[in-house]
């Protein structure tokens, strides 16, 4: 009886993570192809390059109308100094999370 | 009073207890390769100065500690030190020290539209003393007239932030602070509040605003300005300019700047050009008493300066300029020749690039 109520609850446990894995790569799915209707995607340029992209543009409009662009950053470094310079130089939310995309990569 | 004091000084006792007890606890929930690390970044500086025909050599470091706890609490303490040997009367050179804490302060990231700051701060009047001040960042080493006229540090708390005005197309930022007053020799502030207001518009790259602080103590003055910064895209110019005036005996003044990188110029791209013109009028109302006590800003001054950078690296760069201070019968020199190096360093593991 021990035996068939432990081998019960493995099962329940395997379908269990079975489920959520695959409710998770559904998700990454529904994603990519979010990701197909994009403009980027359409035109060829992938999400990262174009975040990069945008990223650089603020980094320019923002941190370089004070002072020399610096070399780029470890991520968990450039997450610290963004968020200096976020509050230092009022820098909008959005504009904070492209740059810190742009210094991280 | 002495009540009220002791009572300060255990409250101020217990935040550090709980800040040294929550450091640790709050760098250990920091695993996640995407979490912010603690970094001690910084500059160093050796600068000559020639001022009038005196000679100062003055070395200098300002080191500046950045804890990130969590995903919205910052905490940044910078000091300061510098030493000054300067030509004494009898003709050998005499150094000094001069130490600080420009600021130290806690914020909190409260929404994209709010972060609120306590602690001791850079006053948000302008634009110089806030984001050009480090001496890395500055493109002249001398500091503008103007700066002297407002308060420049404060004690209290402050709520600041930046977002986008409706469109994408334009930015407004602001920021507004209460300061109490603070006698200690080093960390001397006035009680005094005010703030500033700006727009940044991101396509033309032009950013323009207005600040105001008002004194409550003493005579009790305020002081109005308004500053510009425009960045060009086609061409590696900066335009920067604040113009200040103060209600009390401190006057008035402006200063325009203008920087310009070679980078378009093969051989040259690491150079880059700066001029600076200034005006200062002093309070036309004063008593030879007043103009005594408040030194340079006693006497109305115009200044040029005209210098060069050479950036070996983002993070080392050789400076010198020379200006002219025409002063009313005391015309001088002002010559600067120094380097600059900005540090950055982990206090943690850094993680490796997305």
């Amino acid at each position: 009886m021990k035996i068939r109520n432990v081998i019960f609850s493995l099962f329940a446990l395997v379908l269990l993570l079975t489920l959520a894995a695959a409710a998770r790569t559904g998700a990454a799915g529904k994603d990519k192809e979010k990701d197909k209707d994009t403009p980027a995607a359409r035109s060829g340029v992938s999400q990262d390059d174009t975040s990069r992209l945008q990223g650089e543009q603020r980094f320019h409009a923002n941190c370089a109308r004070c002072h020399a662009a610096p070399p780029k950053f470890a991520p968990r470094m450039a997450g610290t100094i963004v968020r200096h310079m976020r509050v230092r130089a009022n820098l909008t939310e959005e504009d904070a999370r492209l740059i810190l995309r742009y210094l991280s990569q | 009073m002495l009540g009220f004091t002791l009572l300060a000084r255990k409250a101020m006792q217990a935040g550090l207890l709980c800040l040294v007890c929550l450091l640790p606890i709050t760098l250990e929930g920091q695993e996640d390769l995407a979490k912010p690390i603690p970094i001690l970044t910084g500059s160093t500086g050796y600068f000559t100065r020639v001022n009038g025909g005196t000679f100062q050599d003055a070395p200098s470091v300002s080191p500046l500690l950045l804890v990130p706890m969590g995903d919205k609490w910052l905490l940044e303490a910078k000091g300061s030190y510098s030493l000054t040997y300067a030509k004494g009367s009898e003709g050998y050179y005499e150094g000094s020290s001069a130490y600080g804490m420009p600021y130290g302060q806690i914020d909190y990231l409260a929404n994209r539209y709010v972060t609120i700051t306590a602690g001791r701060f850079v006053t948000p009047f302008g634009v110089y003393s806030e984001r050009l001040g480090p001496n890395w960042v500055r493109c002249l080493q001398l500091t503008p007239m103007i700066q002297s006229v407002f308060s420049g540090s404060s004690l209290g708390g402050m709520l600041r932030g930046g977002f986008p005005a409706g469109s994408d197309k334009v930015n407004f930022n602001y920021a507004a602070y209460f300061s109490a007053n603070n006698t200690h020799h080093l960390l001397a502030t006035d009680r005094s509040t005010g703030g500033r207001i700006g727009f940044f518009f991101p396509g033309p790259r032009l950013e323009f605003g207005a600040s105001f602080q008002q004194v409550l103590q003493l005579d009790r003055p305020h002081s109005a300005g308004v500053h510009f910064v425009w960045q060009p895209n086609r061409v590696p110019v900066t335009l920067r300019s604040e113009f200040v005036r103060q209600s009390g005996t401190k006057g008035s003044g402006y200063w325009i700047e203008s920087s310009y990188r070679l980078s378009q110029i093969p051989y040259l791209r690491r150079l880059e050009l700066v001029g600076r013109g200034q005006q200062f009028f002093a309070d036309p109302k004063l008593t030879y008493a007043q103009v005594k006590k408040l030194g340079a800003l006693g006497k109305d001054t115009n200044q040029a300066d005209a210098g060069i950078n050479y950036y070996f690296r983002s993070d080392i760069r050789a400076s010198a300029s020379y200006g002219r201070q025409f002063v009313l019968n005391r015309n001088v020199n002002l010559w600067v020749v120094g380097m600059t190096y900005r540090f950055v360093m982990p206090l943690g593991p850094k993680g490796n690039p997305l």
